[in-house]
């Protein structure tokens, strides 16, 4: 057994009354991959800040090549050849792609004059390890989001680094680019590197890790030889109990009226002649990866965006939202994807956050009837059982997966007929996401019909009814969710 | 802190005082209060009705311009050019009584429609085609002030006439008319931003314009009006103005531009949007007078003036900063 070349021991971290990391010790080896799973709030984060030097631990030390090591800044883990490629992305949009990889560690002379031919040498040998399909010359706003997140990484690996952090690396990554991300990662482990890898896509997890650490409540509660090791046993360990997985046996639909028909939809460079139908009571899955097209596709159903070709009816009338106000009216709703960029009001409380789609339910001649509102708000915490403290609490001090209830709530309140979910759980731990989704399933036995879109394949056998499965903006099929797998889906995508 | 179950005295004074932290211009307030008591024990002309009532109306013609950039400021926005619409409102607004022989009761409301329309403008470039804010009104700060020279030949608009003069000059149980128009119109603008869709929607889009159109707001119809509401307010005080010097003079808003926004910041308006209140501006309108006047009571150089008003501005975003840690 080698030595580790960092290890972790008894850290804490509190943040006021929250404890956020209690007596973790771990260590990694050079030519390890270390994988972290754990439900949201399972300190994951926390563990990884602290390594990066973004934080300080309350108790406990840091051991680097068997030193103990106090990290003032991320500077100082810099130094200790510690990287970071971070979750979100933090590019400079207009700057070149090989300038974005080397920001900061341009080639220069003793002037301080940047030797650029250098500069984009040293950066082509970076991006080749991952990808050398990107132009190193076009400014990083103009590629896809997946190619930033390679970039990204990128710029991680250019660094010295003897350990490198990934954390949710192929969270917006296509499975091409995810495995080009793997095979760096693997080409690193072979050189000796060390790594951090978290994510939630556990089989992911199983096949790239050497080692599985489970966390859970801020401690370690298992590790497991990802040779060895099931999702049903992380599952297990993650959630601290044997998950209620949702048994909602997908019904048909068959003889129930069509509420939305969409026929031939098309924006060119998003989707393409896109058809298919939803009935009442139905769940209907949308299965695709990142740039399948399904956010696109969600948009422009509701009017934010306009479409290029093709017809919609809702309830055998005419759909053709200018303006998501136009949708909302007629009763059709739509929940983004980034909650916080596109959902979420943060400066509003908990209870406007929920009432501002329906304010025109509740207006009189002198304004707003808030008495009404405060009893309409109640009824809803109440009945999608939302955590909440006061209704005029600031919606940011609820967790994620209650903000996401508050905004589903929102669409409750008024009489919505077809609710379009574009990764309602993505981000939200384990059981906050089966309770949603026995609420939807409840709603659904109500009349609601509602198009399901996640790029968690089980999350999607979970709950649909019938699966429709995109990819790169063209319908491969739709399918009944009952009898279906995984595996079928994505061999159907992958057709 | 108390454990019992019981609510204790003390908690039921911690209630009210806890809600006047959390006011976003409880800091405004507290300096505000504290100058004038400063200002009380300092010199004995202070705190006489004449002068109270002269800083009274020296807060309203700015502050009456700050309600509107306060809207502006909450939608993400800034209108630069609220200073030359109320330029060219005033002089507008005093040909119709010198030139266009307009009663001189419906040239107020004629103005104030003017400066709508020169706000909506602003609003049609900004809202309509998603151009930059500080740009359109930055240009049309320039056309607006441009034309009021090109109408004026640089020459004052006088005399507007006696039955006129009472908007700016009058007063009602010795309260001066523009105090009484600022006092309605700041709190006409509190109760619809609290009270009313259009209020909520001017938070919502300011606090997260892509939200709020995905929630169903049209934003751009908010920001068209809010716009075409900063040039009314602009204009309202143009020509109020110029009734109180009985004369529209082409330099009318000369500094009102900085004297709104800084009213408006000092009174917690964030300029990221989505965040103020119409009560802050009102107070930080008045702090800003209150510390003018000081200044001539105390007999200090009037070159200070605008030193001190810049370390108020600092002190004010740093109490805010502080506040939010």
């Amino acid at each position: 057994m080698s030595a580790p070349v960092l290890a972790a021991v008894d850290l804490a971290k509190r943040f006021g009354p929250v404890r956020a990391l209690a007596q973790v010790s771990l260590g990694i080896k050079r030519g390890e991959i270390l994988a972290i799973v754990g439900e949201n709030g399972a300190g994951k984060s926390t563990l990884v800040n602290i390594v990066c030097g973004r934080l300080r631990p309350d108790a406990g030390t840091l051991m680097l090549d068997g030193q103990a090591v106090q990290f003032r800044s991320t500077v100082d883990a810099q130094r200790a050849a510690i990287a970071i490629a971070p979750q979100e992305i933090h590019l400079v949009p207009a700057l070149s792609v090989a300038e974005n990889i080397l920001l900061g560690t341009q080639t220069h002379d003793g002037l301080g004059r940047i030797d650029w031919p250098a500069t984009r040498r040293r950066a082509q040998a970076v991006l080749a390890l991952l990808d050398d399909g990107i132009d190193l010359d076009l400014p990083a706003g103009q590629l896809s989001k997946p190619q930033q997140q390679l970039v990204q990484i990128a710029r991680a690996a250019a660094t010295a680094a003897r350990i490198l952090i990934f954390d949710e690396p192929t969270a917006a990554l296509t499975d091409r680019e995810a495995a080009k991300l793997f095979r760096f990662i693997k080409a690193f482990r072979e050189r000796g590197g060390a790594v951090f890898y978290i994510s939630h896509r556990l089989d992911e997890v199983r096949n790239l890790a050497d080692r599985i650490v489970v966390m859970r409540d801020g401690q370690v509660v298992a590790e497991l030889d990802s040779k060895t090791t099931t999702k049903a046993e992380m599952v297990r360990h993650m959630a601290g109990q044997e998950m209620q997985v949702a048994e909602r046996a997908a019904r048909s639909q068959a003889g129930a009226e069509t509420v939305l028909a969409v026929n031939g939809l098309t924006r060119a460079g998003e989707f393409q002649d896109v058809s298919f139908d939803l009935r009442k009571g139905e769940v209907l899955g949308i299965a695709g990866l990142v740039g399948s097209g399904r956010t696109e596709l969600g948009r422009c159903l509701f009017g934010a965006t306009r479409r290029q070709a093709g017809t919609v009816e809702l309830f055998g009338q005419p759909f053709a939202p200018r303006h998501p106000a136009e949708a909302i009216a007629r009763g059709f709703v739509y929940l983004p994807e980034e909650r916080k960029q596109d959902g979420i009001f943060p400066l509003l409380s908990i209870a406007e956050n929920m009432t501002l789609p329906s304010h025109r339910d509740f207006t009189a001649v002198l304004g707003l009837r808030f008495a009404d509102m405060a009893r309409a708000v109640e009824r809803c915490v109440r009945e999608a059982r939302i955590k909440i403290g006061s209704p005029r609490d600031p919606i940011t001090t609820l967790s994620g997966g209650n903000q996401q209830k508050v905004i589903i709530a929102r669409w409750l309140m008024r009489q919505s007929h077809v609710l379009f979910l574009d990764e309602p759980t993505r981000g939200i731990d384990v059981n906050a996401k089966a309770e949603i989704q026995r609420q939807l399933a409840a709603l659904t036995d109500a009349g609601l019909s509602i198009i399901y879109v996640s790029s968690e394949l089980q999350d999607i056998l979970d709950i649909a009814d019938r699966i429709l499965v995109l990819h790169e903006g063209r319908v491969k099929g739709t399918v009944d969710a009952q009898g279906a797998t995984q595996e079928s889906l994505l061999r159907l995508a992958m057709s | 802190m108390t454990d019992t179950t019981t609510i204790s005295p003390m908690a039921r004074l911690a209630a009210p005082l806890l809600r006047f932290r959390q006011w976003q211009a409880s800091g405004v307030f507290l300096a505000l209060v504290l100058l004038v008591l400063a200002l009380s024990l300092a010199t004995p002309n202070f705190l006489t009705p004449y002068n109270l009532s002269v800083v009274a109306r020296q807060a309203s013609f700015v502050g009456l311009v700050a309600l509107g950039q306060t809207l502006v400021l909450l939608i993400g926005g800034i209108d630069l050019s609220v200073g030359a619409a109320a330029g060219l409102s005033a002089i507008i607004g005093s040909l119709m009584l010198t030139s266009g022989g307009i009663h001189p009761y419906a040239v107020l409301p004629l103005t104030a429609a003017f400066g709508l329309g020169l706000g909506l403008i602003n609003g049609f470039f900004v809202a309509t085609l998603r151009l930059n804010p500080f740009i359109v009104t930055l240009a049309s700060w320039e056309i607006f002030a441009g034309l009021t020279l090109v109408v004026t030949e640089g020459y004052p608009i006088r005399p507007l006439g006696e039955q006129f003069r009472v908007f700016g000059q009058g007063s009602v149980y010795g309260v001066p008319v523009p105090v009484l128009i600022f006092i309605a119109a700041g709190a006409l603008l509190a109760y619809v931003l609290r009270m009313t869709r259009f209020g909520r929607d001017i938070y919502a889009v300011g606090g997260n314009r892509e939200a709020a159109t995905l929630v169903g707001i049209r934003a751009a119809r908010v920001e068209f009006m809010v716009f075409g509401l900063a040039g009314l307010f602009a204009a309202l005080a143009g020509i109020l103005y110029a009734s109180r010097m009985d004369s529209g003079q082409p330099s009318v808003g000369e500094g009102w531009l900085m004297g709104a926004i800084t009213a408006a910041i000092i009174g917690g308006t964030s300029l990221r949007g989505g965040q103020g209140t119409i009560a802050g501006t009102i107070l930080g309108a008045l702090l800003m007078a209150v510390l003018g006047n000081g200044i001539v009571l105390l007999n200090v150089s009037g070159f200070w003036e605008r030193v001190i008003i810049g370390i108020v501005v600092l002190v004010a975003i740093l109490v805010d900063l502080f506040r939010r840690k």
